[in-house]
């Protein structure tokens, strides 16, 4: 899954996969910016994920903890809150709704495309 | 591929932070910090995995990076500015005092013209509305003055501009919508 994704799409749906990925394992910044990477959203970028970080920990979704660094300063790792982790369950649960209203559309088969000049 | 984090590395990455933090002093000062070191702490972390210029590169620019830090902090939207309204309470008083010392000197010269050696008390009401009279002694051609400080009306006009410039009133609690927290998908 490399192809770039729909930007406002990924807005969208960027707090959702913060949160699973914090609730797999605490993380700091940039290392969740790798692990989205890896995930396969090369496109989403640091300045992006930041600040969303920064949005959850002040909504009471994650909290923080400074872990010094042997390779620099330290760092500021975040894990789920309680209120975090009812956040995640239900944005999955709108996200599998989301995704189940979209492939009902998309699944009715189309009428014959209109001949052109016909 | 580890990277080595050179000096110009290090420099490169201070003055990405700095400026994000000369964006971000709305924000309260332990908020503003702690994001502060958390960019720093991630782009060496980010620099020595990748090097500085991309790493750089995959921050954006520290204005669209504080505007989304202040979005986080404040909502979307229109919002208060202590820095606009720190800007205006410190730099209209300096213009204002040119323009009234300027006004100040230029009755002196006009009384001072006649005779080099005139002696004499002379009053000016001072600009209206702005200042109080101003009285000149005259002695010798040499003139001092006293008075022309700020009326009432400038010191409230001052702080009007003030809330004005920073759109304060949105800083009133009671005037804030309740931010609530955005659903986290859909």
């Amino acid at each position: 899954m490399t192809s770039s994704h729909d930007p406002q799409l990924l807005k969208g749906i960027l707090s959702l996969l913060l949160l699973h990925l914090l609730a797999e394992q605490e993380s700091y910044g940039y290392e969740v910016v790798q692990r989205l990477q890896g995930a396969g959203f090369a496109d989403v970028l640091e300045g992006t994920v930041y600040p969303a970080l920064a949005r959850l920990e002040r909504e009471g979704r994650l909290a923080s903890r400074l872990v010094a660094s042997s390779s620099g300063p330290a760092r500021k790792y975040y894990r789920l809150t309680d209120a975090g982790h009812e956040a995640l369950a239900a944005g999955a649960a709108g996200w599998a709704r989301h995704v189940a209203g979209v492939e009902a559309v998309l699944s009715r088969p189309l009428s014959a495309a209109p001949q052109k000049g016909s | 591929m580890p990277n080595t984090v050179s000096w110009s590395d290090r420099l490169r990455v201070e003055w990405v932070v700095w400026s994000l933090d000369q964006r971000l002093y709305d924000l309260p000062r332990h908020t503003r910090i702690a994001h502060r070191r958390e960019v720093r702490a991630n782009l060496l972390a980010a620099a020595a995995e990748v090097g500085a210029g991309e790493a750089l590169k995959r921050l954006g620019s520290a204005r669209e990076l504080a505007a989304q830090y202040l979005d986080a902090e404040f909502g979307e939207g229109p919002r208060h500015s202590w820095l606009a309204a720190a800007l205006f309470a410190f730099t209209t008083p300096l213009v204002l005092n040119f323009f009234l010392s300027e006004a100040a000197n230029a009755y002196e010269q006009a009384i001072t013209a006649p005779g080099a050696h005139a002696d004499g008390s002379y009053s000016w009401g001072g600009v209206t509305w702005l200042q109080s009279p101003l009285t000149f002694e005259l002695h010798q051609g040499q003139a001092t003055h006293v008075g022309g400080a700020y009326t009432p009306l400038t010191y409230v006009l001052l702080v009007v501009g003030a809330i004005a410039c920073g759109r304060l009133w949105r800083a009133l609690p009671r005037r804030r919508t309740p931010r609530q927290a955005h659903p986290v998908a859909g």
